[in-house]
């Protein structure tokens, strides 16, 4: 719904006001960060891909602005200008508008611009408590509203790491998988690839060469790569310096030591991607793939499990939630839980809020650390739209 | 009744070219009024008016449908246009102004030969250089869309209004998105395209705008040209 008349305005404030009162009784502070931001926060963290559904531009002065396309970045550099030590613990709340460019044109569930309502917690080490925080607050936010047919759907990106770890694999099969665990569509085909020793080396790099550079010789490695380069006649320009081009063959070298994917790793990965369940027995699901595994590890489990039993003593109604073991693979920066609160009556490419666990947005906001953080926005208009939808 | 307006490139080899071709086809543009004015007409087809624009507006005129029909080159078209298979009809590729827009990267990068690696070398590049690997490029849009389409999305585009294979060497950005034609340039600036590297392979192509004004009158004008074309400019048995 939009609100340009007085009564949907009206009834959307009203709304708003009863989530913003769940959020500050809960002890979250309000805070209204500002709609222009810099884009190089937003381009850093989302990568180019922001042009692509922001609206960036260039103001007089030659600096690269966008209007917030969320409030979680803007609430993190609002957190940093505060705090000389971003791990300083807070909580903050805020509502307002946020704008994303629809390559479609807009439609009612995907307007140009919208609102969000939102909480943010920074610093927690307790990490499950934290989350279960946030997501009971959002949820009961949600029901204050008049929203009862709500469901909620856990993804865990950290647990996916957890999961590489029990397969035995080696660091360098860990970056890779973990790399294109983040992009689904080519997934599948990573996997496959993977474990077949069909990736042929593409550089023309002498083999000679290549495994004549040693780590453990950098100086050495360094001028065996310059002399080639100056036989060939190859020029070297730009930024990148003799040193960087080295320490990456030295790393592409190393990688072709290496054997292809375990075929029981594949597999079990494979599988543990697959897996959606209700909340309650994903756990058991994932426990059965662990042990199977070569070497069989509880320790990926038990922050799922606590989760889970925070969530119910906060009083969510587990028979709600489901778990999605590839769920939250394309969700720009979250790092560990990742949620979202759907409405029966919008379906699922309209989920009413969306949440997580975002440890590494402080750093690429400019912070010297990782910050713990969790927070979660709700999409007020479509609130609105499933409470209407409810009542009537 | 009103006129077919057919914009046709205003100068450089893009313009001698569209006017040699029309002659081969039997139809000849002439400049009405004075030599160096912008508007001109086709001896034999009065219905249409003849507008000399510069290649990137006749792309916006396209899209904004104040033309009927435009000579330029497909990468303005799809740099410029993000819905141009529904606003833009392709009547015909005419044979010249080849250019491929390409990726390319220093050629003492030997340790990079497809966009793969360029995601493999973009988080030491950040480490060592406390940024994201920068591409040069006057196609944003294309570019964009191209490393998306790869799964790659750490890097920085920086604008660049013209030199931009001078970029790497000079220091403002690490690669270029640029186009070619005979990887002269790129040679001459130390650079080299990637295996994989290959945007789009465009030309020259007579484009009709899907939401200017047409009539039946003014479809059977554009028909007429299209059937002149088709005799003397044969289309590759490939095209799409």
């Amino acid at each position: 719904m939009t609100t340009e008349t007085t009564r949907d305005f009206g009834a959307l404030e009203k709304q708003t006001q009863t989530l913003m009162s769940v959020f500050t009784k809960a002890s979250y502070e309000a805070v209204a960060p500002t709609i222009l931001q810099p884009a190089d926060v937003f381009l850093d963290v989302i990568g180019e891909s922001l042009r692509a559904r922001t609206y960036v531009f260039t103001d007089l002065d030659g600096a690269e602005l966008c209007l917030r396309p969320d409030l979680t970045v803007p609430t993190c550099r609002l957190h940093l200008a505060r705090h000389a030590d971003p791990r300083t613990p807070a909580r903050y709340c805020y509502s307002g508008a946020a704008f994303r460019f629809q390559p479609q044109g807009a439609d009612a569930a995907h307007p140009r611009e919208f609102h969000q309502a939102g909480i943010e917690r920074y610093g927690d080490t307790e990490r499950e408590a934290a989350e279960a925080e946030v997501v009971a607050t959002v949820v009961r936010a949600i029901e204050k509203t008049g929203l009862k047919d709500w469901s909620l759907r856990l993804g865990d990106l950290g647990l996916f790491s957890s999961i590489l770890d029990v397969a035995g694999l080696s660091p360098l099969w860990k970056k890779r998988l973990d790399d294109a665990f983040l992009r689904p569509l080519a997934f599948r085909d990573s996997l496959k690839a993977f474990a077949s020793d069909t990736d042929a080396t593409r550089l023309r790099v002498p083999d000679t060469l290549l495994s004549s550079l040693k780590r453990s010789d950098l100086a050495a490695s360094e001028a065996a790569i310059g002399a080639y380069l100056e036989e060939n006649a190859i020029e070297l320009i730009g930024t990148r310096t003799l040193s960087d081009i080295t320490e990456h063959l030295i790393g592409v070298a190393e990688g072709r030591e290496e054997k292809p994917l375990d075929s029981t790793a594949a597999d079990l990965i494979g599988r543990y991607v697959g897996i959606t369940a209700p909340a309650r027995t994903a756990g058991a699901k994932i426990a059965e793939l662990i042990n199977g595994a070569p070497s069989g590890s509880a320790a990926a489990l038990e922050s799922y499990d606590r989760r889970i039993a925070l969530l119910a003593n906060a009083g969510i109604d587990l028979d709600r939630v489901t778990f999605a073991a590839e769920f939250g693979r394309t969700m720009a920066y979250y790092t560990g839980l990742v949620f979202e609160v759907r409405a029966k009556s919008l379906g699922p490419q309209s989920p009413i809020a969306t949440g997580g666990r975002y440890d590494g947005l402080m750093r690429a906001a400019g912070a010297s650390v990782d910050v713990p953080a969790v927070g979660a926005a709700i999409h007020t208009e479509r609130l609105m739209t499933a409470t209407l939808g409810a009542s009537s | 009744m009103s006129k077919l307006t057919l914009a046709i490139p205003s100068k450089g080899r893009l313009m001698e070219q569209t006017t040699e071709m029309f002659a081969r086809t039997g139809l000849v543009v002439r400049k009405v009024g004075h030599a160096r004015g912008y508007r001109g007409e086709i001896d034999g087809l009065p219905d249409v008016d003849v507008a000399y624009v510069s290649s990137s507006e006749i792309a916006e005129a396209l899209k904004a449908g104040s033309i009927h029909l435009g000579i330029t080159g497909e990468d303005l078209i799809r740099e410029n246009i993000s819905d141009a298979d529904t606003r833009i009809g392709f009547v015909h590729k005419l044979g010249f102004g080849f250019a491929d827009v390409v990726v390319a990267v220093p050629d003492c990068w030997i340790d990079v030969a497809t966009v793969a690696d360029l995601e493999e070398i973009a988080m030491p590049f950040r480490r060592l250089h406390g940024r994201w690997p920068r591409v040069a490029t006057k196609y944003m849009n294309l570019t964009r869309r191209f490393f998306a389409s790869k799964g790659f999305g750490d890097y920085r585009i920086i604008e660049s209004a013209g030199a931009t294979e001078g970029a790497p060497a000079a220091g403002t950005a690490e690669l270029i998105v640029d186009i070619t034609t005979s990887g002269e340039t790129l040679r001459a600036n130390g650079l080299r395209v990637l295996n994989d590297g290959v945007i789009l392979r465009s030309q020259a192509n007579l484009f009709a705008s899907k939401v200017a004004a047409w009539s039946p009158a003014l479809q059977s004008v554009c028909d007429q040209i299209a059937a002149n074309l088709a005799k003397s400019v044969p289309q590759p048995a490939n095209s799409k």
